[in-house]
């Protein structure tokens, strides 16, 4: 459940800050096109860095064993 | 369907342009030029040497001009004058007029220095005068109250014995004969203090001992009238007796470089030399202070102008430059330019020609005519103060071929995001952040300034160390390390006792009881004894995954590259192999570590990937992960070895049926008459230049494959580097906490607790955040230079430099 919410709100994210962009620096369509390639391409670069270590932890092999205090 | 370009990605539309400019013009029209910054002039005039060029001598008298500034700047530096940077443009002075002026100035200055200097010497030599009538001055007196004393002695013992230590005058009353007197003839002057041991050894060795010589130091150093320098001297008198003595002594004197000067014994005249010595001293000074004085008044009214003429000078050595290539056309009348522009600047520029024979009074106007030719143009990418930093990374690799696809668009994203993988703290993050938010806020004026070369460079990529920052604090937050510590900041931990007691914590650990931590490495690993082997396999898997998705990138850049320059050939029997050999080896390998990840199974994959090629029909029992996965197995085997044949034959006999058919039809052609010889020598230069080497295009393509296919194993290691740097600084930084910090609180002592803070601030900007910033930066370039843009970028272009007026004031020394 936690996954697919959470992607939801990343998607939710980069749509939100596409809407800025266009709204705050319209300066032409070629511009626009680049800015969205940034956004998205920022958007997919943290959507997966997040989703790995999600899923890495979602079943773990090896528990947390603590160190003598 | 076309879909719209985008900014950036591939380089500005550009076009070969030729200018026919009237003579009268011609000037006028390159300066307007020059201020738009929009037109590459080609030198037209290649074969001829720069003494052969037109322009020749107005570049050398430009080139004198140059000089002549030089020399003012230098003296108004040495005097302590800056040239000010208001620019007044009311005065608009041209290049004769300057010229004019630079000359008189530069004798105005010459021959105030030259007399200032022969002032100065003589001042000094005055003052050294003054110095040994004063102490000569004393020596002689002394003497003479000590010869006073000795004569009222030797008058009272008639008959006494001439005693030995009787003073030198004495002797000389006492002689009896005056025609055999000998007048004993004395020099005095200075001699360097250094000097004067060996100055008194080779008087004594030259004259046989036959000279007397009374040194006195001086207390001050003395100013040399020669070379200038305060060294310190003795004063001396030499008395010597003989015309050959004197020669000798004169002689030995000049060699140690010992100024003489005049002395009398009469002490009247002695006192009239000193002050009359004193009056001219007084009177010199004046004269020089008056010198010096009007001097800095003329430097001073030259740092105004200075460096409005410095820029005129240099922009008309750059404009009779660009006259240079130009040539001349058949009725000598006009001037003819070659070069390059971007499509969209041509209305521009035909308005700055409009506008030049305008205001030259000309009566024709400049043509603006577009050429069509074979040639690669210029690389042109229109880029704002965001952009050119990632640009220039780019570029520094090569610049790209005119049209191809810009790494720089995807550079901006991924080149931070990889760096931040790397150096994932979020506590280093916002230093980082703060640190170039300064340099981000206060822009303008530090552009103006001159800065440290390190400095400059860092300003320079100020946004790209924002970028940087901001997604490292990003990835902080999912490693969970601010200064290495973690927090739970997005709900709790999923970890917890096994029982209440908590006895088998540090035997067999902690399980997990809730869903998995929202957001990041769950906080409860960090200091435990399992911490190290959770995280490498974290991030050798993750480096693996971001690897793969990149070079992905990269091929697929590859097909859009091809599909916009119409090459079929390279979409099918490049792109489509290199997917396929890619994705069935080191795709599913991603596939099996997110299946293995998914499904909690205890599979070894290095054994899975190992035996799939070793013994790909051996069956696969425990590490097993899905059904069917050993046929799925020796099908991406196959798929893979299919790839490499497909990506290495078809591709040169193709190439070699196409050139063949290219030139079928032109193997015969029907004679042409000799009038149209010179296209005949066009159409076969043309052939030339396609010539097709069919052994070299296997050759390439060859090296090419084989590139390929062990680039895909070496590359995808080579992207474990995110997983070393990001473990080397959270080791470094837990290092600097739990070592430094934590123990100096532990002694419960506010010094040591000082210190301890101020060790671990150095230790933290010192290693952390420059020296794992610069490493982290190196590496991500490194990924980026070589694994990501080895799959598509071919960056053989050249950049366009427009003559422009604003490089100018860059290029300066």
């Amino acid at each position: 459940m936690g996954f697919f919410v959470t992607t939801l709100i990343f998607v939710a994210i980069g749509v939100i800050a596409s809407l800025c962009a266009r709204i705050c620096c319209n300066r032409g369509p070629s511009a626009n096109l680049l800015h969205l390639t940034l956004i998205i391409t920022a958007t997919v670069c943290c959507w997966l860095m997040w989703a790995i270590v999600y899923i890495a932890q979602m079943k773990p092999l090896i528990v947390p064993i603590l160190s003598e205090e | 369907m076309s879909s719209p370009t985008m900014d950036l990605l591939r380089s500005e539309p550009m076009q070969l342009a030729q200018l026919i400019i009237p003579m009268e013009s011609a000037h006028r029209t390159i300066s307007y030029l020059g201020d738009l910054g929009l037109f590459q002039f080609k030198d037209l005039n290649t074969e001829k040497s720069p003494f052969q060029r037109t322009y020749a001598a107005q570049i050398k008298r430009c080139g004198e001009m140059a000089r002549k500034l030089r020399f003012l700047k230098d003296q108004m530096t040495k005097a302590g004058f800056s040239p000010s940077s208001r620019c007044s443009f009311d005065t608009r002075v041209t290049l004769d007029e300057l010229e004019v002026k630079l000359g008189e100035l530069e004798e105005e200055l010459i021959e105030v220095n030259a007399n200032s200097d022969k002032l100065q010497r003589s001042h000094n030599e005055l003052l050294e005068y003054k110095l040994v009538l004063q102490k000569a001055g004393e020596f002689f007196h002394s003497a003479q109250s000590i010869a006073a004393a000795q004569n009222h002695e030797f008058e009272a013992n008639v008959m006494g014995e001439v005693s030995i230590d009787s003073p030198l005058l004495l002797e000389q009353e006492m002689s009896v004969d005056p025609s055999k007197q000998v007048k004993l003839g004395f020099v005095s002057g200075l001699v360097a203090r250094e000097k004067s041991m060996a100055f008194e050894r080779i008087l004594f060795r030259a004259t046989r001992g036959n000279v007397f010589l009374k040194q006195v130091a001086v207390e001050d150093p003395v100013i040399d009238p020669l070379s200038g320098d305060k060294i310190e001297k003795n004063v001396f008198v030499i008395f010597y007796s003989g015309e050959r003595a004197r020669m000798k002594v004169t002689k030995i004197c000049d060699a140690f470089g010992a100024n003489r000067y005049p002395f009398t014994d009469d002490i009247a005249k002695q006192y009239q030399t000193i002050s009359e010595v004193s009056g001219k001293l007084s009177e010199l000074k004046t004269t020089i202070d008056v010198g010096q004085l009007q001097r800095s008044n003329l430097l001073r009214t030259i740092s105004f102008e200075f460096e409005q003429w410095n820029l005129l000078v240099k922009k008309e050595k750059s404009i009779y430059h660009i006259l240079n290539m130009l040539s001349f056309d058949v009725t000598k009348k006009c001037l003819v330019g070659e070069g390059w522009c971007p499509i969209s600047a041509t209305d521009q520029i035909k308005n700055t020609l409009q506008q030049a024979s305008l205001d030259s009074n000309s009566l024709v106007g400049a043509i603006f005519q577009v050429l069509q030719t074979e040639e690669s143009p210029p690389t042109h990418f229109r880029t704002n103060k965001f952009t050119s930093a990632f640009q220039e990374i780019v570029d520094a690799y090569g610049v790209a071929k005119y049209q191809e696809a810009n790494p720089g668009v995807f550079t901006i994203v991924t080149f931070p995001f990889l760096f931040a993988v790397m150096f994932g703290d979020w506590g280093h993050g916002l230093c980082l952040f703060l640190a170039t938010l300064y340099f981000i806020l206060r822009e303008k004026k530090l552009s103006h300034q001159k800065l440290g070369d390190i400095m400059e460079m860092a300003f320079g990529g100020r946004y790209v160390i924002m970028m940087m920052a901001l997604f490292s604090i990003y990835t902080g937050l999912i490693y969970n390390e601010f200064f290495s510590v973690p927090f739970e900041l997005f709900g709790r931990s999923a970890y917890d006792c096994r029982d209440s007691s908590c006895r088998d914590a540090s035997t067999v650990g902690l399980i997990k009881v809730r869903g998995t931590y929202p957001f990041g490495v769950d906080p409860k690993w960090h200091g435990t004894r399992s911490e190290l082997p959770f995280l490498n396999s974290l991030k050798m898997k993750m480096s693996i995954l971001l690897g793969i998705a990149q070079m992905n990138l990269g091929i697929v850049l590859s097909y859009f590259n091809a599909k916009f320059f119409g090459n079929d050939i390279n979409i099918w029997y490049q792109f489509v192999p290199q997917i396929i050999f890619l994705n069935s080896l080191f795709g599913y390998l991603s596939l099996l570590i997110i299946v293995k990840w998914c499904s909690g199974s205890q599979a070894d994959l290095y054994h899975v990937m190992i035996y799939m090629f070793l013994s790909p029909t051996a069956d696969l029992g425990d590490n097993q992960l899905f059904f069917g996965q050993k046929y799925l197995q020796i099908l991406l085997l196959l798929f893979a070895l299919v790839a490499v044949p497909w990506m290495l034959f078809p591709k040169p006999l193709l190439l070699k049926k196409q050139h063949q058919e290219r030139h079928r039809g032109q193997a015969y052609r029907p004679l042409y008459s000799t009038e149209d010889s010179f296209e005949l020598e066009i159409q076969s230069d043309l052939h030339g230049h396609e010539e097709f080497e069919f052994s070299e295009v296997f050759v390439h393509q060859f090296i090419h494959t084989i590139e390929f296919v062990l680039g895909a194993v070496s590359n995808t290691a080579s992207y474990l580097r995110l997983w070393a740097l990001s473990l080397a600084h959270s080791e470094l930084s837990s290092v600097f906490y739990d070592k430094v910090l934590l123990l100096a609180w532990g002694f419960n002592n506010v010094i040591i607790l000082i210190i301890g803070i101020i060790v671990f601030i150095c230790a933290t900007v010192g290693v952390l955040l420059l020296m794992e910033t610069l490493s982290a930066f190196l590496h991500a370039l490194r990924l980026h230079w070589v694994e990501f843009q080895s799959k598509f970028y071919e960056g053989d272009g050249y950049k366009f430099y427009p003559f422009s007026f604003a490089s100018l004031s860059e290029d300066e020394e």
